[in-house]
């Protein structure tokens, strides 16, 4: 008794999800929906919010609304452009000098983390097979302890009377302390530290796939160890060494935390200047200008990057 | 190679499909007006090379792709946009896309889950099914657990498991190992005709289908060369296309001269042929006649009469142990493979490399190809 | 050269690494435990600062203010990230998908001044037409929700990319309806990835300072918050015990976990070798 009543609701429940689904078949909206909601998420938090800034730093330092950028000559609207911002920071030596800082350190910091990272990554994926999940996961563990924190340890030992110079003066090898906390030496130090496992992990990918066979085959070809390092392993990790440079360079580029932990007044990064320009100056403009400049030189090797990844691809299919 | 008809007790049309397109994106054209009709209890099989097509007329079959023209009946009904969930078919996968997360249980009563059945039913069905494919053991073990053979026969047993009126199969074992691949045939044919389901199998070795099919139709770019029971596709091929995609074959290219109603006479570069059946077409047109290798007889002495032998150098000799295969290159330069049974123990008899030799064939081995 | 100086080489470079990569945490670790109100001038060791821990009550609060905007941002990040991964994989073409995939990859190589200022532009414009909303937790909510759903995103598409296409056609061939291929095969296989989509977000969210800093509001001040501005002022024997504990936490979390997933792997092969010989004899 029970179970036919049951199954007649099953049945007539089955009925209805059937007419459901068929309406979302003719109107396909599951289809318009399962897009439109993830699309109205970006571009309400992604789009529209890099437009704004666009807008805002075309505008002088009080105008801060769309409909006062809009003036009406004869019925038309016409938008008020204001460059100043952007001609102030290019007149602005400042400015210049601490986006090409901030490349320099960018630069730096990708060129040491390849130089510590792709030895390790070859070691690491020529070590014994059994142990490189468990080296792979003391590389990723940082990851999940809080960034800050890292950052703050290090303050902690490069500060003047901090552990490093407390141990090397009481084991007599410098009699006043070294300067080592708000240097560019502190600087990078924070930096290669933080970004260091973004290099390693691709690295690792890519040289732990590495077929052996190549290896194998230009030793028999007469090549010794150095010569097929250079001429087969370096150029067929060149993924690897690419997919690692851009996963450091590009947040290295706008990074703020570190350098104002560990940088001082002359280690110049954008992300500071746009921090300061917004919070101490409050000129929104400049902040935003500062940003779409960013922005701009943050485009530059990611295209590059898209242009070689398709060219891989096409060579690949 | 001959077979008696496979399959069970052939009645009405079960499957008719009418003058089906499919084009995708607007300009490739995967299926190219086909038709067919499978009867009921019928095994039947779509064989072509990949990319013929013959994966996207099985899936339109099933209902994962719409036809861009023409229309698919099941036991009448026109189910041409019935979505797949909703028609008495079910399908094999070629990577039998077991669910990972069910137990081999679980995975042959997801369906009947589906139609709500009640639950006595449900287990009565799923034990049958494990017993069909003798998997009872194994029941309570997720798909990783089983080797690749076990895994083709769950994903059998779930799609027979809802009782569908047509099951196709794709590739169904293709992502076996050779030495596996023999013994599921059989296996395979011999639980289907047990069960009684009518089936369309899609494959890309002619062997397969040859042993498992009742009927095969031979596909290339979208459409039917040939369409026609094992042994028929294998000794008369109707075109050069289907001849050398089926097994090996020579084809020697000649002009006909005689055409009579009993016989046909084709002159070709090496000899003549006598072929002992009548066609249509006038003499003095362009054919070829294919010339299974097993069916050419070779000898030391010249043979008598004018017609169906031809003589050459034997210029390379291919061991296979239960045969061995002759290259013969004839006097216009032509090769030909010839093959010989080596049923004798003293091989004495056999050529060597640079040997003159015979090769001689009775009037009804070859087919004559006007395509 | 010969193969064992090779191997001491690479050793040693190793052991550096991990020795670079440790020494900091380690000595944060060992210091909280220093009684001295100098951090880095060790007096005797003691449990002073977790003490003074206990009553911090700005910490506490930034604590809960955290943990309730992780959890929030890694639940709201998993449902847009399991959309939008859907989105891009299953439909190949429709208008604007090259905008939605760049739109959904953009938080993740853009620098987080830049995503913080440019939401917070947004908000503000936001706030003048129509009056809401008021800075606080919401608006930090939807900026850690905005960079979660981009890493979510990535997680659930690698699953989704890896995952047998056939598998929704055999369910859709069994006579699931679409929702049901969805709720009965594709969930229960995604759900791994989800679980690793809402550990990385929740710790994204938790860890972040920058996009706070940015979209929070008076009376707002998320864990991270606090220690960047104790940690600006200089040293703060506070900064150690927090560190100490969330280390902790994590390392048993991240420990505990592997080797779950190594027993897992093991299991499993182990299981796939016995059918393997099972079907041979
Ligand atoms: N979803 C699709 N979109 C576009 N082209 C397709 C699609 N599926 C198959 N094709 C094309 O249709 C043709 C036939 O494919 P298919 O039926 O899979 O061949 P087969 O199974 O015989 O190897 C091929 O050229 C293939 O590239
Ligand atoms: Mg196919």
């Amino acid at each position: 008794m029970e179970r036919s009543s049951d199954g007649r609701v099953d049945a007539v429940k089955g009925q209805v999800m059937h007419k459901i689904s068929n309406a979302l078949r003719n109107f396909s909206a599951g289809r318009h929906l399962l897009i439109g909601v993830p699309y109205l998420w970006f571009l309400l938090l992604a789009l529209v919010p890099l437009l704004i800034v666009l807008k805002i730093s075309l505008s002088e330092m009080e105008v801060t609304s769309v409909s006062s950028m809009i003036s009406w000559r004869q019925g038309w609207p016409t938008l008020k452009l204001n460059f100043s911002s952007y001609l102030f920071i290019s007149s602005d030596a400042l400015y210049v000098q601490t986006y090409l800082s901030s490349l320099k350190y960018a630069l730096l910091t990708t060129l040491i983390c390849l130089a510590i990272g792709y030895p390790f990554s070859y070691f690491m994926a020529r070590s014994a097979k059994h142990l490189q999940p468990t080296l792979l996961m003391l590389i990723m563990l940082p990851f999940w302890t809080s960034f800050l924190l890292r950052i703050y340890a290090w303050k902690m030992l490069l500060v003047n009377n901090g552990v490093i110079n407390n141990v090397l003066m009481s084991i007599g090898m410098i009699d006043a302390p070294l300067e080592m906390m708000n240097t560019p030496f502190s600087l990078m130090v924070g930096m290669v530290y933080s970004y260091l496992p973004f290099m390693i992990l691709p690295l690792y990918a890519n040289l732990s796939k590495l077929d052996l066979r190549y290896l194998e085959a230009a030793a028999d070809l007469g090549a010794n160890p150095f010569k097929t390092f250079w001429l087969i392993t370096v150029p067929l990790s060149k993924a690897g060494i690419i997919a690692g440079a851009m996963l450091v360079f590009i947040p290295a580029l706008g990074e703020y935390v570190i350098p104002e932990l560990l940088g001082g007044p002359n280690t110049l990064m954008i992300g500071r200047v746009l921090w300061d320009e917004f919070f101490s100056n409050n000129d929104w403009p400049m902040a935003s200008a500062v940003a779409v400049l960013m922005v701009l030189l943050i485009m530059l090797p990611m295209a590059i990057y898209n242009k070689y990844q398709s060219e891989q691809s096409g060579l690949n299919s | 190679m001959s077979i008696a008809p496979k399959g069970n007790a052939v009645c009405e049309d079960l499957l008719r499909v009418e003058e089906v397109t499919k084009i995708y994106d607007g300009t490739i054209k995967a299926v190219d007006n086909v038709s067919l009709t499978v009867a009921s209890g019928e095994i039947f099989a779509l064989l072509g090379g990949s990319g013929c097509g013959k994966s996207t007329l099985l899936r339109m079959i099933a209902g994962f792709e719409a036809p861009t023209q023409g229309k698919i009946f099941l036991a009448g009904e026109d189910i041409t946009h019935l979505p797949p969930y909703q028609r008495p078919i079910n399908m094999m996968f070629q990577s039998y896309a077991l669910f990972p997360h069910l137990t081999v249980w679980d995975n042959i009563a997801f369906g009947l889950r589906r139609d709500h059945l009640p639950k006595e039913q449900i287990v009565a069905r799923v034990e049958s099914m494990l017993s069909l494919v003798q998997l009872s053991q194994y029941a309570n073990r997720k798909p990783h657990q089983l080797s690749g053979g076990q895994q083709q026969r769950v994903a059998l047993a779930r799609s027979l498991a809802k009782r569908p009126k047509l099951l196709l199969l794709d590739e169904p074992l293709g992502a076996l190992d050779k030495k596996l691949r023999e013994t599921t045939q059989l296996e395979l044919v011999n639980i289907i005709e047990e069960v009684g389901v009518t089936c369309v199998l899609v494959t890309h070795d002619q062997e397969e289908a040859m042993t498992m099919a009742s009927r095969i139709a031979v596909m290339s770019e979208g459409h039917f060369l040939q369409l026609g029971s094992p042994d028929d596709i294998y000794e008369m091929p109707n075109s050069r296309q289907v001849a050398d995609f089926i097994g090996n074959i020579n084809i020697f290219d000649g002009i006909v001269e005689e055409v009579e109603s009993d016989h046909v006479i084709v002159r070709s570069a090496d000899c003549s042929h006598y072929v002992g059946y009548g066609m249509s077409g006038n003499s003095g047109r362009a054919v070829g006649v294919a010339l299974r290798p097993e069916k050419i007889l070779l000898s030391k002495e010249k043979p008598a009469g004018k017609y169906n032998w031809c003589d050459g150098e034997v210029t390379e000799i291919v061991y296979f142990g239960a045969y061995t295969t002759y290259h013969l290159k004839l006097n216009s330069g032509k090769l030909i493979k010839v093959q010989t049974l080596n049923n004798a123990r003293d091989l004495s008899g056999n050529f060597s490399l640079g040997d003159r030799a015979f090769a001689q064939w009775s009037d009804l081995a070859m087919a004559v190809l006007t395509q | 050269m010969n193969s064992n100086m090779i191997k001491w080489c690479s050793r040693s470079w190793m052991f550096a690494v991990y020795f670079f990569l440790y020494m900091p945490i380690v000595t944060l670790v060992i210091y909280s435990f220093n009684d001295s109100q100098l951090v880095t001038v060790w007096s005797y060791a003691s449990m002073r600062w977790y003490a003074v821990l206990m009553q911090d009550s700005d910490l506490i609060a930034a604590v809960v203010l955290s943990l309730k905007i992780a959890s929030f941002s890694a639940i709201i990040s998993v449902f847009f990230g399991i959309l939008t991964a859907f989105a891009l994989n299953r439909y190949k073409r429709f208008f604007g998908r090259m905008l939605l995939s760049s739109m959904a990859s953009a938080p993740l190589v853009m620098p987080d001044v830049i995503v913080g200022l440019s939401l917070l532009l947004m908000l503000v414009s936001m706030q003048h037409w129509l009056g809401y909303p008021e800075r606080g937790l919401l608006t930090i909510l939807l900026g850690h929700a905005l960079l979660g759903t981009a890493y979510a995103t990535v997680v659930v598409t690698s699953r989704l990319r890896e995952m047998d296409g056939q598998l929704d056609e055999a369910a859709m061939d069994l006579g699931c309806h679409p929702w049901q291929v969805f709720s009965l095969v594709t969930l229960p296989l995604l759900l791994p990835a989800l679980v690793s989509a809402f550990l990385l977000t929740f710790t994204l969210s938790f860890d972040d300072v920058v996009l706070s800093s940015f979209l929070s509001g008076p009376g707002y001040s998320t864990l991270p918050m606090v220690i960047f501005s104790r940690a600006r002022l200089g040293l703060n024997p506070s900064i150690n015990a927090v560190a100490t504990v969330t280390i902790a936490i994590v390392t048993i979390a991240v420990i505990a976990s592997s080797f779950y997933s190594a027993q897992q792997e093991r299991r499993r092969k182990r299981e796939q070798a016995q059918a393997y010989s099972d079907a041979n004899t």
